[in-house]
């Protein structure tokens, strides 16, 4: 580390972070190119495809849509624990048990009027993904466990509990011994509208109530306070564990209710792999909103677009997935890396530096 | 005195961002001299001694290490030619012994296996060249805050430093660790080292150094033979223009008692006592000073009466109402406030990225009705605050932390004054803050005695609790040593006291 | 601070919230039938096919026997044809629709999914994009319109390699690495069974359920501890060439499945029991293009030559080639029914009586083992 040193900087000037930003993002976008180059495509294309493969037709952008809806509502919840400097990375299992009550209810009660079995299936979710997330707040709370590593945990219980349920009491007896949950019946299924299902209605209304809940509520206040300083929150006579928990319960319940919207709008069932890595991603998303409610509406819908702009060049340039994650990989680690650069300064130490002074 | 120069910093600048730290500083440090580098908080000396070891590199300027030039890439080419830095907060790793600290990072040692003897030995030539008094084998956890001082001061000489730079080094100690400490410094002087204190202590900058060189605002002033130079002219020097700093005190009239502490016991996790049999009142009106090293209970004494942590048995009375068992906010709704200013400034009361509305809220918020949060009246507290205490922000939406040391610590008691407390209960209220800063601060605090409020002031600069309160009390390990009345009392009595020794005289309780 | 990063999520975000707001102004619950956008579709006489493949097209085993068969349409159609391809597309209908709407997107109107668990999301797809033709393999839904499925008597070909290890154990313990208790895995092991216990009525029959159609790891430690047991013979109905090669490293004999693996596992591969599945692709798909496609439940045959067996190594002995030739001809004349009458599971129930035959529908409802058969999980 001689030849270079890091300093932590105070503050820097907006102009100049914008401008770290957009050269981040230009760098990626030119190393990225020249990865895709070095495989024997046309960058150019390859980006354009990506961007029209995202936002050029009515159903790409409804594919995108429906890529951003888990994202934005599981970020949500991410945020509530992170407003807590709580680091809940167990989005995965807590989509799983909200998905898994949602199934249960839809299987258990198929024949309830629709908006009645939704509502339920909701619940049922927003509660099973709430307790899951409740559980490493509690003992946090109680005993100091940390909750990274107890969330991680939590997600393969839940996603191997799913599978155990996929695999056995709960497997379809209609599928051929084929290791399947029955699908819902159509009482449990999310209506669309504009072509796509009404989980962009909820993720919207969402992201303004956390915006509502965090900045103009005083439960709001205390998670930041709390967040911020448990010190202080001690100080002011804030009730730390009830807080934490309370978060941790709504943030496992915010990510309980996109398993319930996956289940319901997409898959019609529960399978093991239904989270999709939402729950991991949306750490990623939540990290570049800033813990801004509203900048985790833009941020998700850009990286979603990244996911199906992906995904598409798969199809129609017939990339091999492991390229498109090449790139997606290389855009999020300039993006990321550049608030490495936000935050400290690095002076290359020369001699040839000394001699000009 | 020999006239080799151990350090010359000349024309060193160095900015961060916006702000420029240190420009065009002049330091020249004799061997065998004791050199202190005086300033306000701010002025720079952090971070010019920091460029000396290493740790920040000179945007221009050149540094002279016995007469040669240098240019550091990191604090292991400081350390290579001699450079020994004592840092304010030790950093000792407790649950080894003290000579496992002195090898830990040691990386002129050889070889894979260590000489365990060899090195005891070397310990002990160390410690009886400087007259310093360690035992190697002693682990850091059982060490006094004196003595682990002194194994940070063998650390670096068993590296070989010839140089030593000792960041506020008395901050911790009683006066009569300072002696001790003072003692080993003028040892190592005789020796031939150069010794550089950081400090803002004017008597002991006076008791212990040869010359000062005075920063302000990141420029050096001036540099001065202590022998030639008085006190009012150092702070001039340090504040750039005259300052009174006359406390008016005024009498106590111990009319009424507003907290009565009786036989309080209050234990640590760990099943040992933080605090022993603890009895003793305040009355409306009076200024009871917390005296004592750190870590003797100062804390909790705090804590226990804001309801944050439990008693073990005891009685806290408040307006005739024992307050022990009742919450953190059932005891703020009562009237008393507390303003608990830590080592950081920021770790407890205040939160450092929320503006000063948000932290004024802070305790009033729960009473408002409803779920929603309403910011209106703390604005209008906070702009009376600002311009009460004359709070210099670019506005009341402005993160604190971005605020200078003492304006974070006026939002502080200005939240807590403006609710009208009965009792106050302020720890190091002043910490960090500069000259003038703290002497508004003890206003505000005198300005409370006078309205009838119970003020309990818990310091650590002992003449400012001397000339600041009405009774000093003086804990000691958990335990009380004393109830004095300060104008009856020397420093050095109430440093008995403080190291344990039991009170003779001028007890008022 | 805040206000750059936006800078670029919000045009993204914008463009996208303009345009779902612009889609929302459409009346509600209208499908997407006019999928294939204008610019897309303007290729005239070229017809866009889109594969699903659960792994990867050279994965050695399944799907490199689905991608067999797509290149086999690529060449024989050329220039008409134009085949999309996606590869490890998960059993999710998130990422199965996705997929496939993408490739309508771009212009497909042939949708080819060619795993089970694809089922359910090209039945769905194939309500909302009625234009649009979806061939399944190994599903059983379908519908009037635009919607089929496709799959072959494996039975005949799993039935011929049990002849061959019936011959060929020596201990009279066979090793089965099998994916899932699922119809289609049973039948498989039943008729390889029966297969075997017809030449050599000693034999029996060692099953592992691995729980996976895919995972190399295990399917090796699968083998492994069926020839740990004394299995001399291992057989698979899983993708990767993991028991043949866990096989050849203890000496003993492998038939794979899928695909030709005689190159990949020299010492132990006997022959296997493969898919060609352009004899159904090739001419379905034709008849799509030409617009004569009616959907149907197609279940190929070594009649048909739509499965067979692999060539037969060095490795098989000659007696045993000459059975299996035999009983071959008889099988593709229609001579040889393989599950007959009286059949026992390994419960010791009559399962098929005495003089019966099962036909398809009673073969895809069998949900037993025969007798000299044992499963277990791994």
């Amino acid at each position: 580390m001689n030849f270079l040193k890091i300093t932590k900087r105070d503050d820097l000037p907006p102009k100049k972070a914008t401008a770290i930003r957009i050269l981040s993002i230009l760098l990626s976008l030119v190393f990225a190119g020249l990865v895709i180059a070095a495989l024997g495509y046309n960058p150019i294309t390859v980006f354009a495809s990506m961007v029209k493969g995202a936002l050029g037709s009515k159903i790409r952008l409804q594919q995108t849509v429906l890529k951003a809806i888990p994202l934005v509502i599981t970020s949500l919840g991410i945020l509530m624990a992170f407003k807590m400097k709580f680091w809940n990375i167990g989005g995965e299992g807590q989509i799983m048990m909200g998905a898994l009550a949602a199934t249960y209810v839809a299987l258990k009660m198929p024949d309830l009027s629709r908006p009645v079995l939704l509502l339920i299936m909701a619940v049922a979710a927003m509660v099973a993904g709430g307790i899951w997330a409740f559980i490493p707040a509690y003992f946090k709370g109680k005993m100091g466990t940390n909750e990274t590593i107890f969330t991680l945990m939590l997600n393969y219980i839940a996603i191997k509990f799913v599978t155990y349920l996929q695999y056995g009491p709960w497997r379809d007896p209609s599928s051929q011994g084929f290791p399947k949950i029955p699908s819902f019946s159509t009482n449990a299924i999310l209506p669309s509208i504009g072509g796509v299902h009404i989980g962009w209605i909820i993720a919207l209304l969402l992201v303004a109530l956390v915006h509502i809940f965090i900045n103009h509520t005083k439960k709001g206040y205390e998670i930041t306070v709390v967040g911020e300083s448990v010190e202080t929150a001690r100080y002011a006579g804030m009730n730390i564990t009830s807080i934490i928990i309370t978060a941790m319960f709504l943030s496992g319940g915010l990510c309980g209710l996109t398993g319930m919207i996956q289940a319901s709008a997409i898959e019609k069932t529960l399978t093991s792999s239904l989270s999709a890595n939402y729950g991991f991603t949306a750490i990623t998303t939540t990290w570049l909103s800033r813990l801004n409610s509203i900048a985790i509406l833009f941020v998700c819908c850009a990286f979603a677009v990244l996911l199906q702009g992906g995904a598409y060049i798969q199809i129609s340039m017939q990339i091999p997935a492991s390229v498109a994650d090449m790139i997606q990989a290389i855009l999020l680690f300039f993006v990321l890396g550049s608030e490495f650069f936000l935050q400290y300064k690095v002076n290359f130490h020369t001699h040839a530096k000394k001699e000009a002074n | 005195m020999e006239a080799v120069k151990a350090i010359e910093m000349k024309q060193i600048s160095k900015d961060f961002g916006s702000v420029q730290a240190n420009q065009n500083v002049n330091l020249t440090v004799y061997n065998g001299e004791v050199h202190a580098l005086l300033g306000e908080n701010g002025a720079g000396k952090s971070t010019l001694m920091s460029m000396l070891s290493g740790i920040y590199t000179p945007d221009s300027g050149s540094i002279f290490i016995n007469g040669k030039e240098v240019d550091f890439s990191s604090p292991k080419d400081s350390i290579d030619l001699g450079i020994g830095m004592i840092h304010q907060h030790f950093k000792l790793i407790d649950v080894m012994t003290a000579k496992e600290n002195i090898l830990l990072g040691n990386s002129n040692e050889k070889g894979l296996f260590i000489n365990n003897k060899e090195l005891t030995k070397k310990i002990k030539a160390i410690s009886d060249q400087y007259g310093l008094d360690l035992k190697p084998d002693k682990k850091v956890y059982e060490m006094s805050v004196g003595e682990k001082q002194t194994l940070e001061i063998i650390k670096v000489l068993y590296r070989g430093a010839k140089i030593l730079i000792m960041d506020e080094p008395t901050a911790v100690l009683t006066p009569q660790e300072i002696q001790r400490l003072f003692a080993i410094i003028r040892n190592m002087k005789e020796q031939g080292c150069a010794i550089v204190i950081i400090t803002h202590k004017l008597n002991e900058v006076m008791e212990i150094s040869d010359r000062i060189t005075v920063l302000r605002r990141g420029e050096s002033i001036q540099t001065v033979e202590t022998k030639g130079v008085e006190v009012p002219a150092l702070i001039e020097m340090m504040v750039g223009k005259k300052v009174d700093l006359a406390l008016n005190k005024t009498p106590a009239t111990y009319a009424k008692k507003v907290l009565d502490v009786d036989n309080l016991w209050v234990s640590t996790k760990d099943n040992k006592h933080a605090l022993e049999n603890i009895t003793f009142s305040l009355h409306s009106g009076e200024i009871l000073g917390v005296a004592g090293v750190a870590g003797s209970g100062q804390k909790e004494i705090c804590e226990v009466i804001a309801g944050l942590i439990p008693a073990e048995k005891g009685r806290i009375f408040f307006e005739n109402e024992n307050i022990l068992g009742k919450t953190p906010r059932d005891i703020i709704r009562m009237g008393i406030r507390m303003g608990f200013i830590p080592e950081d400034r920021l770790g407890m009361g205040l939160v450092g990225s929320m503006d000063i509305v948000h932290n004024i809220i802070l305790k009033d918020y729960h009473s408002q009705p409803g779920i929603f949060l309403h910011r209106g009246k703390s604005a209008e507290i906070a702009k009376k605050i600002v311009k009460q205490l004359d709070i210099q922000t670019p506005s009341i939406h402005y993160p604190i932390k971005k605020l200078s040391g003492g304006n974070i610590q006026k939002v502080l008691l200005g939240r807590e004054i403006d609710s009208f407390p009965k009792v106050l209960i302020t720890a190091y209220p002043a910490r960090g803050l500069d000259i003038g800063a703290s002497y508004k601060i003890y206003d505000l605090l005198n300005e409370q005695k006078e309205k009838g409020v119970g003020v309990l002031f818990v310091g650590e600069d002992l003449d400012v609790l001397m000339d600041l309160c009405d009774r000093i009390m003086v804990f000691c390990g958990g335990k009380m040593t004393g109830i004095v009345n300060p104008d009856e009392m020397t420093k050095e009595d109430i440093g008995l006291l403080m190291a344990g020794g039991t009170a003779e005289g001028g007890s008022n309780s | 601070m805040k206000k750059s990063k936006k800078v670029l999520s919000l045009m993204l975000a914008m463009v996208m919230s303009v345009a779902v707001f612009t889609g929302c102004s459409k009346p509600a619950g209208e499908t997407n039938d006019a999928a294939p956008t204008e610019e897309t579709a303007a290729t005239d006489d070229v017809t866009t096919i889109g594969f699903l493949y659960i792994g990867s097209k050279t994965d050695g085993g399944y799907s490199q026997a689905q991608h067999n068969g797509t290149m086999a349409v690529e060449e024989y159609f050329g220039d008409k044809v134009k085949t999309l391809i996606a590869e490890n597309v998960s059993e999710d209908k998130q990422t199965v629709k996705s997929t496939a709407i993408n490739m309508i997107d771009e212009g497909a109107t042939i949708i080819i999914g060619t795993s089970y668990g694809f089922m359910d999301g090209l039945d769905e797809l194939a309500t909302e994009y009625p234009d649009i033709t979806f061939l399944h393999f190994s599903g059983n839904k379908m519908n009037d319109t635009n919607f089929g499925n496709y799959f072959g008597a494996m039975e005949e070909p799993r039935y011929l390699s049990g002849i061959i290890a019936g011959m060929q154990t020596k201990t009279n313990k066979l090793g089965y690495v099998a994916a899932y208790p699922y119809t289609e895995v049973l039948i498989g092991i039943n008729a390889f069974a029966l297969g075997a216990q017809s030449v050599n009525p000693d034999v029996e029959v060692n099953v592992v359920y691995i729980n996976s159609w895919n995972d190399p790891a295990n399917e090796k430690s699968a083998a492994e501890s069926l020839l740990a047991q004394g299995c001399d013979v291992i057989t698979q109905h899983c993708d990767s060439a993991g028991p043949q090669l866990a096989a050849q490293d203890a000496n003993a004999l492998a038939i794979g499945y899928n695909l030709d693996n005689s190159a990949v596992a020299p010492g132990s591969f006997l022959t296997a029991p493969i898919w060609h599945h352009e004899k159904y692709l090739i001419p379905t798909i034709e008849k799509i293009i030409k617009g004569e496609y009616t959907p149907e439940s197609y279940y190929g045959t070594m009649k048909d030559g739509y499965i067979g067996l692999a060539p037969m190594t060095d490795l098989v002995s000659a007696e045993a080639k000459a059975k299996v030739e035999e009983v071959q001809a008889q099988i593709a004349a229609g001579e040889h029914p393989i599950f007959v009458g009286p059949i026992k599971d390994n419960q010791g129930n009559v399962v098929v009586p005495e003089g019966e035959t099962l036909d398809r529908a009673g073969i895809w409802s069998m949900n037993y083992l025969v007798e000299g058969v044992t499963g277990r999980d791994n």
